[in-house]
């Protein structure tokens, strides 16, 4: 008899345990999600707000914000800016930090621990130190208010993202490569027809990794593309929208450019989701 | 399908380590090779230097006579299996075995439309390099699959199979291929007990049908034994013995290999020996037993060992030593061993005792003995009981070295002789000293190197009473006197008797505890380095142009490498140039300090060259040196017929036959 109380009473613990524990979590989600539900209804709303109090449930419901973004304002060219600088600095990022991690994970030359260590270190101060140096650099090669000036600007220091993604290709055993190699591969050959195929994960986490970063920089897309909008990324144009002047008449539009904005990326998460949480424990917990 | 040469290889990591030291072995066409050893012992980085996945720092690596050291490991025709069976994940079984072959380009002739070869203007077929196609692919892959019996898995992937399918498919993998050598390294390590005998016999029989030299690395022992034609037993980056599994046991040149091979291990005692008259002594260290013995066992034993004041390790396998009452009555060689425990393994027993009566037997020492016995065999713990040694099987080692003290092929022949006014008499036979050999009258010990006695018309009369041939060294046992000696021949002697003469330069004599007689040098050393010489000279340069080829004179700067040896340069041979720089780096070549290595016949008398004062002449009667000083070092030089020695000349040493060793790491370059 009392062996099977204590046994239930365990039972019961862990039940209360995991409400509580729910229960938590629920509540943090709410947080999480209640700006973007109040985005979402600011976005419908007919009312005229601003930066006041707005109401949850607007007395007026439209699609009237939509139309105007679309209709009235640059916002389609931004989006559009955004969307090649994005797509180019993904392509051109993930083959970088990819080919870079594999080099650093595989091949021994000298040097390659404090590069790795200076990189790291590199790495871990803000991009926008560098900014005024390199406004002034691209200003001689001419490429400021220039959506290629941009990407590079983007792309010139993805190599320093090669931690996760070396930590993976560690635990990808090194016999795999050895094995195509004395079967007649070359380096690059292993590199594609061996590791890319077991690196899906990884792949997944850079792609969304290269295309999320200058999806929603502000920093130096402001700096350099000042004095041109037609040249602008939604995050410097929107940012004009909610300065004092604009805001009282732009709101409504704000908001509705932030759901369009976020589409994209809630879809790409939506279907890599799997992978994404994948790649990121391959490659922190077991590297 | 291809012999291997591994000459002086080694492996040396940036931070000094030695993995690999000195490795030199001939491996033939066809053989199994099982290289042997505990972890870390460098067994996996040799193999992994023969596949081309480490770099060799020093030696010279060739597979079918051709080097291999820069080769890329797809160009070496290898393949190899892994531990941990290294089967891409992401492809199937079939996908698996047709990536080599994939990857893979074969010569073929040029074909018309008609299938006749097309011929070149000299009637030559025409050839090219052109993939497998995929019928040759499949024919291959069904093949090897019906050999490991792996056809119903063809269409999974890896991760779908136990661990012995994958290992199946990783042979697979390898043998489509038809490489020239199969290189496994430990590929049943992560299997089970029952699996690992089963594939062991599978391997076996493979390399039985494919006729392929299989290199195969473990650190099971039994594994080696079982499946190897011959062993390479390493230890620390050092080959302690190359021999086929049965000499492995027999005979092992170290402690070190002795306990390696064979289980239960060998048991190890301390003592010493002492000889007096033709009974051998052996007094047991840490215990009271003792045994007198005939001479005739240690024939073969260093005698410098059998003083009664050496500690040497004595070593009796556990089936060496019986209890059984009719082995022991029979014995001379009986010893108190108090029974501690016994272990029951089905088909035999052992039994664990100690040969010091306060020892307990359970921890390894120099006085526990394990012996084989029959499982009916009735003890008592505690019991004292007498068991009997068999010394034709007794091994014997050097207490610093380790190295055995019964060598196969015995180094020296060590015989007490005497000298009076020029005469050398030994065993009875006397012969003249040359010159060269000058020594006090008096009574001593000779010591003749095995291979500095020689078969010859004027020699000594020798009865010849036995004859073996030692994995490739033919060695002569003779009598003379009654004293046995053993030489080295070329041939088999099927005569009764040979007349046997001295190499008198080679040999040692001892009198009271003194060297009056030192052998000649047999290797000279040089110290030197290599040095670079910048200068500009004219040279013939080819200049392309429309007409063709132009050969012309041309002011240029030249780098020329030169041998500093001794003081003395001599230009080095691309070759060599070349070989010393990429095994040194660029910026140490010509700075570390290197040993040029040669034989007193390698050094001639020349008009320039090392500077060199003479000492003295040494007339051995059929061959004359002249030992000239360089520096520090004497070095003598062969003089042929009846050349004259000056008194100050100028040495070359001949650069083709010279050895070039680095001299802080101590590795053989060249």
């Amino acid at each position: 008899m009392t062996k099977e109380r204590k046994f239930r009473s365990k039972k019961m613990m862990e039940r209360t345990s995991n409400a509580v524990v729910y229960a938590i979590l629920i509540i943090i989600s709410v947080v999480w999600l209640i700006p973007f539900v109040l985005l979402f209804i600011q976005s419908l709303s007919g009312d005229m707000v601003g930066y006041s109090i707005m109401s949850v449930f607007p007395k007026k419901w439209t699609f009237d914000n939509y139309v105007r973004l679309f209709k009235d304002t640059m916002f389609p060219t931004w989006y559009g800016n955004t969307f090649a600088v994005s797509i180019v600095v993904m392509v051109v990022q993930t083959v970088i930090v990819l080919a870079t991690s594999y080099a650093l994970s595989r091949m021994r030359f000298k040097l390659r621990k404090p590069l790795m260590n200076l990189m790291l270190i590199l790495g871990m101060f803000p991009g926008f130190l560098s900014m005024t140096a390199v406004y002034f650099i691209l200003k001689e090669m001419g490429l400021t208010q220039n959506l290629i000036g941009l990407m590079l600007v983007y792309t010139a220091s993805s190599a320093m993202g090669y931690y996760i993604c070396k930590g993976f290709f560690d635990t990808v055993p090194k016999s795999l490569d050895e094995a195509a190699r004395i079967d007649g591969a070359n380096r690059a050959t292993v590199f594609f027809k061996i590791i890319l195929p077991l690196a899906k994960p990884i792949i997944i986490y850079t792609i969304l990794m290269a295309f999320t970063a200058p999806w929603g920089e502000y920093m130096f897309s402001s700096f350099l593309m000042l004095g041109d909008p037609s040249k602008f990324t939604v995050a410097v144009g929107m940012k004009e929208w909610i300065g004092r002047e604009m805001v009282n008449q732009y709101f409504g539009v704000f908001c509705a450019a932030a759901v369009v904005v976020s589409i994209p990326i809630v879809l790409l998460f939506m279907f890599l989701q799997r992978y994404y949480v994948e790649g990121v424990t391959g490659g922190s917990v077991k590297g | 399908m291809a012999n291997l040469s591994l000459k002086h290889i080694y492996k040396v990591y940036p931070n000094g380590t030695k993995a690999v030291n000195d490795f030199n072995m001939d491996i033939a066409d066809k053989e199994f090779i099982v290289f042997v050893g505990p972890s870390g012992c460098g067994k996996s980085t040799t193999l992994r230097m023969i596949a081309g996945l480490e770099d060799i720092s020093a030696g010279e690596l060739s597979i079918g006579d051709v080097v291999v050291n820069d080769m890329e490991p797809k160009d070496r025709d290898i393949a190899m299996v892994f531990q941990n069976y290294a089967l891409y994940p992401h492809m199937t079984v079939y996908e698996n075995m047709t990536f080599g072959l994939k990857m893979r380009k074969i010569p073929d002739v040029k074909k018309d439309k008609d299938g006749n070869p097309i011929l070149d203007a000299n009637g030559e077929p025409v050839t090219y390099m052109r993939h497998y196609t995929r019928e040759e692919m499949h024919e291959r892959v069904i093949a090897a699959a019906q050999i490991l019996g792996i056809m119903d898995y063809l269409d999974k992937k890896p991760k779908e199979m136990s661990g012995g399918q994958r290992q199946r498919v990783s042979l697979g993998r390898a043998i489509v291929r038809e490489p020239k050598v199969m290189l496994l390294d430990e590929p049943l390590s992560n299997l089970d007990a029952k699996l690992r005998t089963q594939m062991r016999a599978e391997i076996a029989k493979l390399h039985a049908r494919l006729n392929t030299t299989f290199i195969y690395v473990t650190h099971d022992q039994i594994e080696a034994m079982t499946m190897g034609t011959r062993i390479v037993v390493m230890k620390d980056g050092f080959v302690q013995q190359i021999d086929t599994p049965k000499n492995l046991y027999n005979y092992p040149g170290n402690k070190f290999v002795a306990g390696f091979i064979g289980t239960p291990q060998m048991n190890f005692f301390e003592g010493t020996l002492k000889r007096s008259g033709e009974m051998v002594d052996i007094d047991f260290a840490y215990s009271d037993a003792k045994i007198s013995v005939p001479f005739s066992y240690f024939y073969k034993t260093r005698p410098d060992y059998l003083d009664g004041n050496t500690t040497v390790y004595i070593g009796l396998r556990a089936e060496d030593i019986s209890i059984d009452k009719k082995d022991v009555e029979a014995s001379q060689a009986k010893i108190k061993v108090k029974v501690s425990h016994k272990e029951e393994l089905g088909n035999e027993t052992l039994l664990y005792g100690d040969i010091n009566m306060e020892g307990d037997g359970y921890v390894e020492s120099s006085t526990r003995v394990i012996i084989k016995c029959d499982e009916d065999t009735e003890f008592h713990v505690g019991d004292v009981i007498e068991a009997a040694l068999d010394l034709d099987h007794i091994h014997l080692f050097d207490k610093e070295t380790e190295l055995t003290i019964i060598p196969r092929i015995p180094e020296y022949n060590y015989v007490d002789c005497a000298i009076a006014d020029g005469k050398l008499t030994f065993a009875g036979a006397t012969v003249e000293l040359p010159s060269a050999v000058q020594c006090k009258n008096g009574s001593g010990e000779l010591l003749i190197p095995t291979d500095a006695m020689s078969v010859a018309d004027d020699g000594v009369l020798a009865k010849v009473v036995g004859f073996e041939e030692i994995s490739g060294t033919k060695l002569l046992c003779v009598e003379i006197g009654s004293r046995r000696f053993y030489m080295t021949v070329e041939d088999k002697i099927e005569a009764d008797s040979v007349r046997v003469k001295l190499d008198m330069k080679r040999l040692t004599i001892n009198m009271d505890g003194e060297t009056v007689v030192t052998p000649m040098a047999r290797a000279i050393r040089f110290d030197g380095k290599l040095a670079k010489v910048k200068e500009k000279r004219e040279v013939e340069v080819t200049k392309h142009t429309k007409e063709g080829d132009v050969t012309v004179n041309k002011l240029k700067k030249v780098v020329d490498f030169n041998l500093v040896i001794a003081g003395a340069s001599y230009p080095a041979s691309d070759a060599v140039a070349l070989k010393l720089i990429s095994t040194l780096g660029v910026s140490r070549a010509f700075t570390k300090e290197l040993i040029f290595e040669c034989t007193p016949y390698d050094v001639k008398l020349t008009d320039e060259g090392i500077e060199a004062t003479l000492k003295t002449v040494l007339d051995y009667g059929s061959e004359r040196f002249a030992v000239y000083s360089v520096g520090d070092i004497s070095v003598p030089v062969y003089l042929q017929d009846q050349a004259g020695a000056p008194a100050s000349a100028h040495l070359s040493p001949d650069l083709d036959k010279i050895a070039i060793i680095q001299k802080d790491m101590d590795i053989r370059l060249i």
